[in-house]
């Protein structure tokens, strides 16, 4: 039986590395809603939204090993998943110095409450002047760079730790394009309100 | 135009994504007890992020979902 031993115990281990590849793949399959969330605002369209995560899904199951177990796999699977969106020909380029922003956070309600007739209207009422349409559109105008933390922070609900990981960025850079981006988005919203 | 308190308003982000530290916090919330204004805004804030997370939600296709499905490794023989 000398020969069957290290046969056992390799079958076993095979057997292993099969059950943890297939335990891998349920789990990246079950997040997948929440990164096609993500993926679909990273991008202009369904369609690449839908060709990306076909990549990512592909490249994810094809270099599972890579993987640390216990860590954030729905992280692990967005980082893999804004690296082919950057490859795919947006390079990241760097930012010129943009002028500041004149508005500030409040500037947004301050404009929404403007179109309301009422004195001291509620806050739901202010919401109201927004449609559904408008949030699409003026989140897909805000500059790539912005929007990707955008994204990853207020969509995806990562955390500021997260989104620097994923995106290969510092801290202090996701911070700060957080800040502008809200910013940026607020003043397409406050363009597209509706004033009837 | 509102109250015109711009420290509350450059609080306004921290403050939701909860990065502020406990004293500035407690400063924050003595100011939104004493201004309605600014917390009418900081409620506007809130509920903006909520309505933009689900107003640009678009559930994935089925089609995807298969598709994603198909790139799992083969069963291993038994």
């Amino acid at each position: 039986m000398s020969e069957s031993a290290p046969t056992a115990a390799e079958s076993r281990r095979i057997a292993e590395e099969a059950r943890d590849r297939v335990r891998f793949e349920e789990e990246a399959l079950q997040l997948s809603d929440q990164v096609y969330r993500v993926a679909r605002r990273l991008v202009g369209s369904r369609e690449e939204a839908e060709d990306l995560m076909q990549d990512t899904y592909a490249r994810a199951f094809r270099s599972w090993q890579q993987y640390q177990p216990g860590t954030n796999l729905r992280a692990w699977l967005l980082r893999i998943l804004t690296n082919l969106n950057i490859d795919r020909g947006r390079r990241q380029r760097r930012m010129p110095e943009l002028q500041p922003l004149e508005e500030g956070d409040y500037f947004l309600y301050d404009r929404l409450e403007a179109t309301i007739p009422d004195e001291n209207p509620d806050e739901e009422r202010v919401l109201e002047r927004l449609s559904q349409n408008a949030v699409v559109e003026a989140l897909a105008e805000v500059p790539h760079d912005f929007r990707d933390v955008l994204v990853l922070v207020d969509i995806g609900e990562f955390s500021y730790a997260e989104a620097a990981q994923i995106l290969d960025i510092p801290l202090g850079t996701v911070m700060s394009r957080l800040h502008r981006g809200r910013r940026i988005l607020k003043r397409a919203l406050a363009e597209k309100a509706v004033t009837a | 135009m509102g109250c015109g308190c711009s420290d509350c308003e450059e609080m306004m982000q921290p403050y939701m994504d909860k990065v502020l530290t406990e004293e500035q916090v407690r400063e924050a919330q003595e100011h939104l007890a004493r201004c309605p204004g600014c917390e009418k805004r900081y409620r506007f804030e809130y509920k903006l992020r909520m309505f933009v997370r689900v107003a640009v939600d678009e559930p994935m296709a089925p089609e995807l979902r298969a598709r994603l499905a198909g790139l799992r490794s083969p069963a291993p023989p038994h």
